[in-house]
């Protein structure tokens, strides 16, 4: 791995899907990198607001609304991230499913949208129809939620606005979900539920995508025991929040919702990451030694 | 693409739970993007102890610091400078008000974050309280992003709901 040296570059943050989300570019002029990172911050703001679960004109909201009624049509982001979602539900088959918000409402992560009917509890992504002309159908009530897949979206959507706008350096972190392209390698410290005894779990990586989850942050007490923003497909039940997964691949879409497959289900994960060139990295506090090891390989 | 795991050990120095911290724009910086080169007077304000309940009381968020932090273009609009401080992290942003008191644009400043899980919030505050850009604590130079369970920017929300109060109540009557 080439070690390069930094290059002159530029950097601005936002607020943005939930999060602070950070955009640095390589390489150019400033005025340019201005107007690029301007650009690429618009293209984030566009999937925040199809993809909230909260505002009420969103794509989710209308579906979450609607579509279980009649069918609703969407922007061509949302089939896209819908289209993924489904892939990799279907992959892990339901280990990632979009289908948890009423899970989640239930646990008081998220606020109860405005919806025609409650969740039906037998619901699961196999519900949620992708029909022709970028409408979308309920099969049964549920409440979509994407917020495990579309930070990673909307990240690979500000590179690919960032390359249109001639960048070929650049660095988007949404909150820990990123994408670098160029020739420099990153370095990002992973971020775990314990705090670091004597090192730094550090990743490297060039032109690449890098995602983390743990159930740390949004943790509360639910029922007798610690429930998170992650719900296990399949069984509905809480993930373990003391786990952190990281998942390395090409795309931040696939990534994202990778971490939630391998928190979920770390003895069919490996089958998963290899079918989706990806590789992850765990952390328990429990694990011996650094607390850390690895699950598949890089290409 | 290309990645590999490292553990980078921590300098016998830090003292303190490592902390990440960067600085995006300075003041002057973030002034000429978002004005554009136009000329910007300083108003700084002091709250009074009444404006500071009507804020409170509007906007549903406390007001840690009274000393408003602005300054204003020939048109009308206001540059305004603010800090919020969250569970883990302490984040310096400027907003861009036009004439009619409507956000036209935000930016982060600088932006740090306690590192790791559990931090002694008292303490961890206490780093950076008071400290302008690029507080020397950082957890390696080279390490320029961070990534672990999503921190949320709901402080950054507030924030901005205390200052259109702040703006409603205080900056928009005075020009009248």
């Amino acid at each position: 791995m080439r070690w390069c040296s930094p290059q002159p570059s530029i950097e601005r943050a936002r607020p943005l899907l939930g999060t602070c989300v950070a955009i640095r570019v390589r390489g150019t002029s400033p005025a340019a990198a201005h107007q690029a990172i301007d650009l690429a911050f618009a293209a984030i703001a566009e999937i925040h607001r199809l993809m909230s679960f909260q505002a009420a004109t969103s794509d989710v909201s209308r579906i979450n609304r609607d579509a279980a009624h009649a069918p609703v049509t969407v922007h061509p982001h949302t089939v896209r991230v819908l289209e993924w979602a489904a892939r990799i539900a279907q992959l892990s088959e339901g280990l990632f499913d979009a289908s948890i918000g009423g899970r989640l409402v239930e646990w008081g992560i998220l606020a109860a949208p405005d919806s025609r009917q409650a969740p039906d509890a037998r619901a699961s992504f196999r519900d949620i129809e992708l029909l022709h002309g970028r409408r979308v159908s309920l099969l049964r009530p549920l409440w979509l939620d994407l917020s495990g897949i579309a930070k990673g979206y909307a990240v690979d959507r500000a590179i690919a606005v960032l390359r249109r706008c001639g960048i070929a350096s650049a660095c988007v972190n949404a909150g820990g979900d990123l994408r670098t392209v160029g020739p420099v390698t990153e370095q990002v410290a992973l971020r775990t539920a314990e705090a670091p005894r004597d090192a730094i779990p550090t990743v490297e990586i060039r032109d690449g995508a890098l995602a983390t989850s743990c159930g740390a942050d949004t943790r509360r007490r639910h029922g007798g025991g610690w429930v998170s923003a992650h719900v296990a497909g399949r069984s509905g039940e809480a993930v373990n929040t003391a786990t952190t997964v990281s998942v390395l691949t090409k795309r931040c879409v696939v990534a994202d919702a990778l971490t939630k497959v391998v928190l979920n289900n770390q003895a069919e994960a490996p089958r998963i990451l290899r079918r989706l060139n990806a590789a992850a990295y765990i952390h328990h506090p429990d694990y011996p030694g650094s607390g850390w090891k690895a699950l598949g390989e890089l290409p | 693409m290309k990645a590999r795991l490292l553990l980078i050990p921590l300098a016998p120095l830090a003292v303190c739970a490592p902390a990440y911290a960067v600085t995006y724009l300075t003041v002057e910086q973030a002034q000429s993007l978002m004005f554009d080169g136009s000329v910007l007077t300083r108003d700084v304000r002091t709250l009074s102890a009444a404006q500071v309940q009507a804020i409170e009381s509007d906007s549903g968020v406390k007001v840690m610091n009274p000393e408003l932090n602005a300054w204003r273009d020939a048109a009308g609009g206001w540059f305004i400078l603010d800090q919020v401080i969250g569970k883990h992290e302490l984040i310096n942003y400027a907003v861009a008000l036009d004439a009619k008191g409507t956000v036209r644009q935000l930016e982060v400043l600088d932006y740090h974050e306690s590192y790791g899980g559990e931090v002694h919030l008292p303490a961890w505050r206490r780093q950076f309280v008071g400290k302008q850009h690029g507080s020397t604590l950082q957890l390696n130079a080279d390490i320029k992003n961070i990534s672990g369970a999503t921190l949320s920017c709901g402080h950054i929300t507030d924030g901005v709901r205390r200052l259109l109060a702040t703006y409603a109540l205080v900056l928009a009557p005075a020009e009248h």
